[in-house]
């Protein structure tokens, strides 16, 4: 991964970030990490708690990653999920997985979308 | 949040009660199905959610607990997907139903939403009835089949939507009913009759013979002699199935899922005729949970094997004991389950390998120990329950082109149904049903011989050095002939056309192949 596509990856999260919130999440927390996972946004969105996978994908990719998410990122999540409930004592909360993607063209012009509800646990 | 679903499953030929009960927890999304689910149950997640969101339900939100009680009886194939989505409504308060307890709910779940048919609803709504159940709803693809249970309101549905709005009270859906008279009385159209067989007038009567009480049959005879297609027409000369006996039929077959495009309720005599690479298991039935077996499916019908000497001898043997016992015991590590299996037995098999042996026009090319070997296959407890062994001669020309039309099935059929009626007085109360199935005791009660007749067989039995057992097959099969003719007793003729029906055991029950066939060629 060369500088190029981690700055970005950083864009595409503040893009994301900005769309979220003009929708009504409220963003709780970026880049949360635990031991073996981690997820880039956590928010909050009516009544739910919601754990958001942001996918950058360019004109470069080869073919489109949509909301496909392989299963040792998805395990990642999940697991940086539990940590983040654990930690923050949270029960009885209903909680989703949503995927942004974000398209960048080659002319520099993006196109987000908004996958709720994206997986599960199991 | 729980919510409990009635729906059933099915062991063999037997349904039982089985409660979905789903239960949810806030927290990270997610299921899981337990009570011992197999695959196919496992995958039901999939399809309910794609369902659910189709519908234009909204899938519910949080961790859910699926339990298919009780938890110790596994539970195989997709007929909980209906009653898990609807729980899964139900527990996200999506809608609220009424008298839920009252109703059984069956159904596999297609992606768009559509309710799909399963399998094995007729013995499922049998069950449910003796278990004092009044509703079951049901795919509308099923709704015919479970119709024919009386006593039994039946709801089809053909989506998931449907089922929702039934069950909220916002649709009327009327039971379903079908004319079960009406049903059965449908002629089948057999499509097959025995006035196209050219020539062949022997082996019409032989059949004939054997129809009438219910003999196992061996046809032997050269390639292109019509074997195959005088098995063919046998159930067209069977009496009708009974009412009772459609319906011991038709939950066979609703249990294998063969009922499809055959209508709700099986009306004509099954005929099986597996190929001859067909393994044990195929024949007898098996598998995990065991599965009905071709002796099976061809329950109150014609099994036809047809190149007998090529099925495998184990396959052979193992149609010893249903042969026998009218029914098939099989017992696996799940379950023990017995299916019925009373099917005449129809074997063909070609004279030798070559299939020209003993054939006046054309030369055989096989060496003796090859037919030896040929007929070695078959083994004497074998040969034991077949009653008719039957030559097949190779049609000559001038029969081919000038041959009058026979008698049709329906001529042959009505004198068979008369002599099963004789058969089904003299036996009533016994267990027995056809003279084919006698005990020991009943030959004495029943086959008395006096006079000419009994003279005439034990000079059979001298001349033709015929073995005790052949004995015993000639006294039934002339029960048999005796009651085709309509008589009381046993007479000489009757014993006479019965003894030259045991061509292969003439040598006392040592298969000399060319003694014995070539009397009659």
């Amino acid at each position: 991964m060369g500088m190029e596509s981690y700055q970005q990856g950083i864009k595409g999260e503040e893009l994301a970030e900005k769309y979220l919130s003009q929708l009504g999440y409220e963003i709780l927390e970026k880049n949360f990490r635990s031991q073996q996972g981690e997820i880039d946004l956590v928010a909050k969105e009516g009544g739910f708690l919601v754990f958001v996978e942001v996918k950058n994908y360019s004109y470069r990719s080869l073919g489109k990653p949509a909301a496909v998410i392989k299963k040792s990122k998805k395990e990642s999540i999940i697991h940086a999920a539990r940590y983040y409930l654990y930690k923050n004592r949270i029960k009885n909360v209903n909680c989703r997985f949503d995927v942004i993607t974000i398209y960048r063209g080659i002319d520099g012009s993006r196109k987000i979308e908004l996958y709720r509800n994206a997986f599960f646990v199991n | 949040m729980l919510v409990k679903i009635n729906s059933a499953a099915i062991l063999g030929l037997e349904g039982y009660l089985i409660e979905v009960e789903v239960d949810v927890q806030r927290g990270l999304p997610g299921q899981s199905i337990v009570g011992l689910p197999d695959a196919s149950v496992k995958e039901s997640r999939d399809r309910v959610r794609a369902a659910i969101e189709n519908s234009g339900f909204e899938f519910p939100a949080g961790y859910f607990t699926i339990n298919l009680a009780p938890a110790d009886t596994k539970k195989e194939g997709p007929l909980y997907d209906l009653p898990i989505a609807l729980g899964m409504l139900l527990v996200s308060e999506q809608f609220s139903a009424k008298n839920l307890d009252d109703q059984v709910i069956l159904g596999e779940l297609s992606l768009d939403g559509t309710v799909r048919g399963v399998n094995g609803i007729l013995p499922i709504c049998l069950s449910l009835k003796d278990k004092g159940k009044k509703k079951v709803l049901v795919p509308r693809a099923n709704a015919d089949e479970a119709a024919l249970v009386e006593g039994i309101e039946v709801i089809p549905v053909s989506t998931l939507k449907e089922a929702v709005d039934y069950l909220a009270g916002v649709k009327f859906i009327s039971a379903h009913r079908v004319d079960i008279k009406a049903l059965f009385c449908l002629e089948p159209d057999e499509g097959l009759d025995f006035s196209e067989v050219k020539g062949q007038g022997h082996v019409k009567r032989a059949l004939e013979v054997a129809a009438a009480g219910g003999h196992n049959v061996l046809l032997v005879g050269p390639p292109g002699s019509g074997k195959t297609m005088l098995a063919r027409r046998l159930p067209t000369i069977l009496p009708q199935l009974s009412l009772s006996e459609a319906l011991e039929v038709t939950k066979l077959y609703s249990v294998t899922g063969l009922l499809n495009g055959k209508g709700a309720l099986i009306t004509k005599r099954p005929f099986r005729s597996p190929h001859h690479t067909t393994s044990d298991i195929g024949i007898i039935g098996g598998g995990r949970i065991p599965r009905p077996g071709e002796v099976s499916l061809a329950h109150l019908g014609v099994l036809f094997l047809d190149e007998f000497p090529e099925f495998d001898r184990n396959v052979l043997e193992v149609l010893r004991q249903p042969l026998e016992d009218g029914k098939v015991t099989i017992s696996r590590a799940h379950a023990t389950l017995t299916y019925p299996a009373q099917f005449m037995l129809v074997a063909a098999m070609n004279p030798c390998p070559c299939g020209n042996y003993l054939d006046p026009v054309k030369v055989c090319t096989c060496s003796s120990f090859k037919v030896q070997r040929y007929w070695g296959k078959l083994s004497g407890p074998l040969l034991d329950r077949i009653d008719l062994h039957i030559e097949v001669p190779r049609l000559k020309k001038e029969e081919l082109i000038h041959y009058p039309e026979g008698e049709t099935s329906q001529e042959i059929r009505e004198r068979v149904t008369k002599a099963r009626e004789l058969q089904r007085q003299r036996f009533q109360g016994s267990g027995t049903f056809c003279n084919a199935r006698m005990t020991p005791k009943q030959i004495k009660e029943f086959c008395h011989l006096e006079g000419e007749a009994e003279a005439l067989l034990k000079a059979a039995v001298l001349n033709l050095r015929l073995s005790a057992r052949a004995y015993d097959r000639i006294l039934k099969v002339s029960r048999t002939i005796a009651d085709l003719d309509g008589s009381e007793k046993i007479r000489a003729e009757h014993v006479a056309e019965a003894a030259q029906y045991r061509s292969l055991d003439r040598k006392g029950g040592e298969y000399d192949v060319s003694g014995s066939i070539s009397t009659s060629f």
